[in-house]
């Protein structure tokens, strides 16, 4: 009887101890008001994306020309007015939350891939392999990013896909470089060392052994890209090059409302702020993460 | 015929670095038999873990190059075989224990999978089969299987070293290499781990090279001992030949810098001076500055192999031509 409540409470102690760094670095991060900040609002976007057609009518509110109900001030009908089209602009900024955040996601996704890989590479095997790769990718990174991505989309042609391309490879030097330093510190480690020994193939070391220990910091700089591939979308879109309209899209919203600025400024005020606001809380996350995963600050 | 499953001839190691070439191991041959054990004695920076780490061809290359020699594992040419043929020898016919096991473990991925890995590696056996076998080494090495998932921030060192032990021995290698396994434990752990890893060579019939620079380890697992320095095996015997009677000057200085806990009142003498700068090898004997009994042509002549017994020799020139040279703690 008492051995199997020993027993009992072995299991329970083993189950505590049992928390992962998930749940240690969710714990952390919650302490960081900002970063809770930035969840939420991050929240509140993310639920605007997922549940657009629930918040507003894609083909009747956002994309449908209504000349009558053109410029009208934020009221009970159109909470954040109308635009020179007489387009809800409420309606707009909802559907344009989707594809900010899926052109951010995507294109981090393709330069963490992509620049991943090779600093992966470059970092672990060292030498000339690496000398070859870092300085090919120190010449995109000699070319300012936006720049970079015109051309990209000027060359294919301006389109979602290519938009989420040309962001994507802009980006992927920077996701290069800070993939290679984070394997660069951890690749000298004893247990690398010890997972040769048992004969671990190199991908298999690098896959299993190497990137997870080297997160933390390619967290963080994912976090903190999907913000400027959001500007960057943003940007290209205000210039033509981005999202054709009648897509609604935060940066073309700005770019069709500019010449009303002065007598209704409404039209920008709010793609705007949504711009704004969506890039402020992926930068609060990115720093509150950056606290969160630092092992030294526990 | 072959009763050795480790025999190296001739090994020849240097590191190129830009200060120069530093010549870690020069020539030398040692052998384990089955199911013994061969302790490779010697200060920081002999050699010892460039000799383990050319066993498993794992000498950083670059700045590392093995120069000449030959090292034969169980009857396999390790020299001439293929980078991908050496990938499933290593963790299989031979494994290795690291001196750290704070950091030999790695610290994002729990201890059950870092032992099934080694086995899912060299065994063809389903994830659960291999889950099942690392519980089985976890018992086997003393911890209970039910802390399989746990990661190694929850363990102690002791307790690290243990893991580490499971996933060496998870393929049954023939040979055992471990590199100082005691040191970063404390006394009463490392009695245990000894013990442990004395028991359990018996039980899974292999050998093993214990690098240690600890003559109370070499003491108790032991069966032959090295003593190497500079690069070089000065001298080689049994554990009774080399305890009871010490032939090289260096080896008696070690035994000369153990504390003697039967004479409280003894005054310890370490060996004076430093190891000789590796960028710049003397000529004549390795360690003619440091010794008490070093003659002129210590100086300048390599000092040749002379045997006592077929198991037993030193490389010193004290015994060149008197060969019943007794040495006398450098009382003279």
């Amino acid at each position: 009887m008492s051995e199997n409540t020993e027993f009992v409470k072995t299991e329970q102690l083993l189950k505590t101890k049992k928390r992962s760094q998930i749940v240690d670095v969710w714990r952390r991060l919650r302490r960081s008001n900002t970063a809770v900040i930035g969840l939420i609002l991050i929240f509140i976007f993310l639920c605007m994306a997922i549940f657009a057609p629930v918040i507003a009518n894609y083909e009747d509110d956002a994309l449908k020309m209504n000349v009558r109900e053109r410029l009208q001030s934020p009221g009970i009908g159109h909470w954040f007015g109308t635009d020179e089209l007489g387009r809800d602009i409420f309606a707009r900024i909802v559907y344009g939350t989707r594809i900010s955040l899926f052109v951010g996601i995507i294109s981090v996704s393709i330069a963490l891939t992509l620049g991943g890989t090779l600093g992966a590479i470059a970092g672990y095997y060292g030498g000339r392999i690496d000398n070859i790769i870092m300085r090919v990718l120190d010449v995109l990174l000699a070319i300012p990013t936006i720049l970079l991505a015109i051309t990209i989309v000027a060359a294919l042609g301006a389109s979602i896909l290519n938009l989420m391309i040309a962001v994507g490879v802009s980006n992927i030097p920077g996701f290069a470089r800070v993939v290679r330093a984070a394997v660069l510190s951890v690749k000298d480690q004893e247990f690398i060392e010890a997972a040769k020994a048992i004969g671990a193939r190199d991908h298999t070391i690098i896959l299993k052994h190497v990137l997870p220990n080297s997160m933390a910091p390619i967290i963080v700089f994912a976090t903190l890209k999907v913000a400027t591939a959001i500007m960057a979308t943003a940007s290209l879109s205000f210039i033509g090059l981005g999202i054709q309209p009648p897509t609604p899209e935060w940066g073309s919203m700005l770019a069709g409302g500019r010449a009303y600025i002065r007598d209704n400024m409404y039209i920008v005020l709010y793609p705007g702020l949504a711009i704004v606001l969506t890039v402020l809380s992926l930068n609060l996350i990115g720093d509150g993460l950056r606290d969160a995963l630092d092992p030294k600050l526990k | 015929m072959n009763n050795k499953v480790l025999a190296i001839h001739n090994l020849k190691v240097r590191y190129l670095t830009e200060d120069g070439s530093v010549e870690a191991v020069n020539g030398i041959d040692i052998s384990v038999d089955k199911r013994k054990t061969l302790g490779l004695v010697g200060e920081t920076g002999a050699g010892k873990t460039t000799t383990a780490l050319s066993i498993l061809r794992l000498i950083p290359d670059p700045p590392g190059e093995i120069l000449s020699g030959n090292i034969e594992l169980d009857g396999i040419d390790l020299m001439s075989i293929t980078e991908k043929e050496m990938e499933k020898i290593r963790g299989d016919l031979v494994s290795m224990i690291f001196q750290d096991p704070m950091t030999a473990l790695n610290p994002v991925i729990n201890i059950g999978e870092q032992i099934s890995e080694a086995i899912s590696i060299h065994q063809h056996v389903t994830p659960d089969e291999a889950k099942k076998k690392a519980k089985e080494m976890l018992e086997l090495v003393g911890i209970p299987g039910a802390r399989w998932a746990e990661y190694p921030h929850q363990f102690s060192g002791g307790m690290k070293q243990r893991v580490i032990i499971a996933i060496a021995l998870s393929c049954s290698p023939k040979l055992l290499i471990a590199d100082e396994p005691t040191t970063a434990l404390d006394v009463t752990i490392q009695a245990q781990v000894l013990e442990l890893m004395k028991e359990l060579k018996e039980k899974m019939d292999m050998s093993m090279l214990m690098i240690t620079h600890d003559l109370g380890v070499v003491a108790e697992v032991c069966d032959d001992v090295a003593i190497m320095y500079a690069g070089r095996i000065i001298e080689q015997g049994s554990l009774k030949e080399i305890f009871k009677s010490t032939k090289h000057p260096y080896t008696e200085g070690l035994f000369n810098s153990v504390p003697n806990i039967d004479d409280r009142k003894s005054e310890l003498k370490p060996i004076r001076g430093l190891m000789s700068d590796p960028y710049n090898l003397p000529v004549g004997c390795a360690f003619c500055d440091r010794c008490d009994y070093a003659l002129e042509k210590c100086k300048t002549e390599k000092p040749e192999k002379i045997y006592f017994s077929e198991t037993h020799f030193a490389e010193c020139h004290l015994y060149k031509e008197n060969i019943d040279f007794q040495l006398n703690s450098g009382k003279n």
